[in-house]
């Protein structure tokens, strides 16, 4: 039999396979190339990028629960500059496509940086993540509202020369008007889901455990959740999805890819174990041989 | 990497000692760093938990940890039998630097931030003229190691209700010693946070220099996730308690 093809096609930008670390799951990649060569990896996703630096939240910021975790990092970066100077720089030495998230409180943040990073020349996508507040709408998240949403898509993709993944979160009453609310702004691709909103409470103390109060659901309790919402996302757009949400095998990689995603993202699985991409990797290979799949293709969308 | 329970043993109500062998590498071991231990094998328990490396034998190649059970990572690992295998990172963060020069030193513990504290003291007891070691318990029920600590320098014990060594808190035990601002040159401490900030308070304004270990709820332990950081005095950006950290200069830090 052929050797499996794990190459897929993102809106132009070709991965040698579909597997890459989750935003804010794998700092700059620093860190986990000390377990395996970054070149393994499909891509490699950086953390949010701010104009200014982004301090973050009180601690505890993270709590385990049963079925995944909470966080609320509170997308603590260093700002843009020290992003592209100390960090893209190094990574763009280990020879893996990047592509860098962006977040912002205002439009013109979310554009300012989007062009910069496009500008560098070290990045080779972006993904904006909508799920901060907006600072002229009271506070409300950029991803609950399609106008909004769509808007800013537009404003981003006229400054960004890059290709723009938006990614959506799922904290909405409908995902597809979202999803299609990115592709008619102009997206050359989605993804999703970002953390869904949850809270624990120390029942001893009577106060939540994050210092944040509440905080984002991320982990294998949130992957039906995910699988669901990127099969409703892949039913009415046509650009390309990656999916992410709970994946801490192949198995469960396919089960997205299934769905209707092209590539997928890993997120908190990195935490329990470091090498939980290269061993994702493996396992899609191994599941496409013993299934006589020669391309993701075949099975890409296959139950919509 | 993988490492096997050698030998476990309770040591008290729910403090358990754990050595572990198997290939890890040991000899890179400093006093302070900690391994991340994955609890279980499924996906229960997806976040690994924190545990300071207590001793090393790097002869014989293993290493021993201190736990107390609190929670359900903690219990899992007091339930562990010999010859069971653990999934570890390691050693993870920066240890104690260990000066070079002799000079009188004071370490100071706290319940369970006693046990890396151990392999500091072996460190240091052939370098400094002086080791004075002050341990702080909550009750004779709580204490452990009193033993391990006496051969290593001059060990002195609190306990809240008295019931070893001196009644009271650490500080108080510091503060009752002539000329306390005087004594050391070096202090080194791991407890809990407000030990650790009413010892900072005591020797601030002196010449001594400190170092301390926190500790915060982690998730990834490598410095990836931005999940354990503590703010430093100069407001610069926070520094990430497993990879800058857990230990810290005092002066450094924020407590
Ligand atoms: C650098 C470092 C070294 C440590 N060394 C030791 C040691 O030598 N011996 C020892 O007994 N304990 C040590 N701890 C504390 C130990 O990690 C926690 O007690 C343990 O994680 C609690 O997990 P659990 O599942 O038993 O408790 P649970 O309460 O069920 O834990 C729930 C969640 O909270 C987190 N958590 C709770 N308390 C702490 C805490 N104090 N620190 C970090 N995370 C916490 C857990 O990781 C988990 O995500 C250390 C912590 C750090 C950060
Ligand atoms: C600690 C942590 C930090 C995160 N930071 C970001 C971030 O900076 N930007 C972003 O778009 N998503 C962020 N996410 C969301 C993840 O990228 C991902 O969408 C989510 O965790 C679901 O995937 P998972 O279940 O595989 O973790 C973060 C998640 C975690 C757990
Ligand atoms: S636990 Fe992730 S940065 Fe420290």
């Amino acid at each position: 039999m052929n050797k499996p093809d794990l190459t897929v096609d993102l809106a132009g930008l070709v991965l040698k396979n579909p597997v890459m670390p989750a935003s804010g799951c794998f700092g700059y990649g620093r860190e986990y190339a000390q377990y395996y060569a970054l070149e393994t990896l499909g891509a490699v996703v950086v953390k949010a990028t701010t104009l200014e630096p982004w301090l973050g939240n009180a601690t505890p910021r993270v709590t385990e629960v049963r079925g995944g975790m909470l966080n609320a990092i509170g997308l603590a970066n260093p700002g843009l500059q020290k992003v592209v100077q100390e960090e893209l720089v190094w990574l763009s030495t280990q020879n893996v496509p990047i592509i860098v998230n962006v977040a912002g409180r205002t439009e013109d943040e979310y554009c300012q940086v989007s062009e910069a990073i496009a500008n560098c020349e070290l990045a080779h996508a972006v993904e904006l993540n909508v799920s901060c507040p907006n600072v002229k709408c009271g506070g409300i998240s950029f991803g609950v509202d399609p106008h909004v949403l769509q808007d800013l898509v537009q404003m981003v993709k006229r400054v960004c020369a890059l290709p723009l993944f938006v990614k959506l979160s799922p904290n909405v009453t409908s995902i597809g008007d979202m999803a299609q609310a990115a592709e008619q702004g102009g997206a050359d691709g989605i993804s999703l889901i970002n953390t869904l909103i949850g809270m624990e409470i120390n029942i001893h103390r009577r106060k939540p455990v994050l210092a944040n109060g509440i905080g984002g659901l991320s982990g294998p309790g949130i992957k039906p959740v995910a699988v669901r919402m990127v099969y409703q996302a892949a039913k009415v757009v046509s650009i390309p999805i990656i999916g992410m949400g709970g994946i801490f095998t192949g198995a469960d990689a396919i089960e997205f890819m299934m769905a209707g995603a092209t590539a997928v993202m890993v997120g908190t699985a990195n935490f329990t174990d470091p090498y939980a991409c290269p061993t994702i990797i493996d396992q899609i290979k191994e599941f496409m041989v013993d299934n006589a799949i020669t391309s993701l293709a075949e099975i890409r969308g296959c139950v919509l | 990497m993988r490492v096997n329970v050698a030998k476990i043993t309770n040591l008290s109500a729910d403090i358990w000692e754990l050595v572990l062998n198997g290939p890890f590498p040991y000899d890179s071991i400093q006093a302070g760093q900690f391994v991340n231990i994955r609890i279980g094998e499924n996906y229960d328990h997806i976040l690994r938990r924190p545990i300071s490396i207590a001793a090393v034998d790097r002869i014989k190649q293993r290493m021993t940890i201190v736990l107390r059970a609190v929670g359900a990572g903690t219990k899992w690992l007091s339930e562990r039998r010999v010859g069971d295998s653990l999934d570890v990172l390691g050693p993870l963060g920066h240890g104690f630097p260990i000066q070079s020069t002799a000079g009188a030193v004071l370490i100071v513990g706290g319940g369970i931030g006693v046990p890396p504290l151990y392999l500091l003291a072996k460190e240091l007891q052939p370098i400094v003229g002086q080791l004075d070691i002050l341990l702080g318990f909550r009750d004779q029920q709580d204490c452990f190691w009193l033993d391990k600590f006496a051969p290593l320098g001059n060990v002195t014990i609190a306990t809240e209700d008295g019931s070893v060594g001196k009644k009271g808190y650490v500080t108080e035990a510091i503060v009752a010693e002539p000329y306390y601002e005087k004594k050391w040159q070096y202090l080194y401490s791991c407890g809990p946070t407000s030990m650790l900030r009413a010892i900072k308070e005591l020797f601030v304004e002196t010449q001594v220099k400190g170092y301390v270990s926190l500790e915060e709820r982690m998730a990834c332990g490598v410095g990836a996730c931005y999940g354990c950081v503590c703010s430093s005095e100069n407001k610069q950006a926070a520094k990430r308690i497993c990879k800058e950290g857990p230990v810290f200069d005092w002066r450094e830090v924020t407590l």
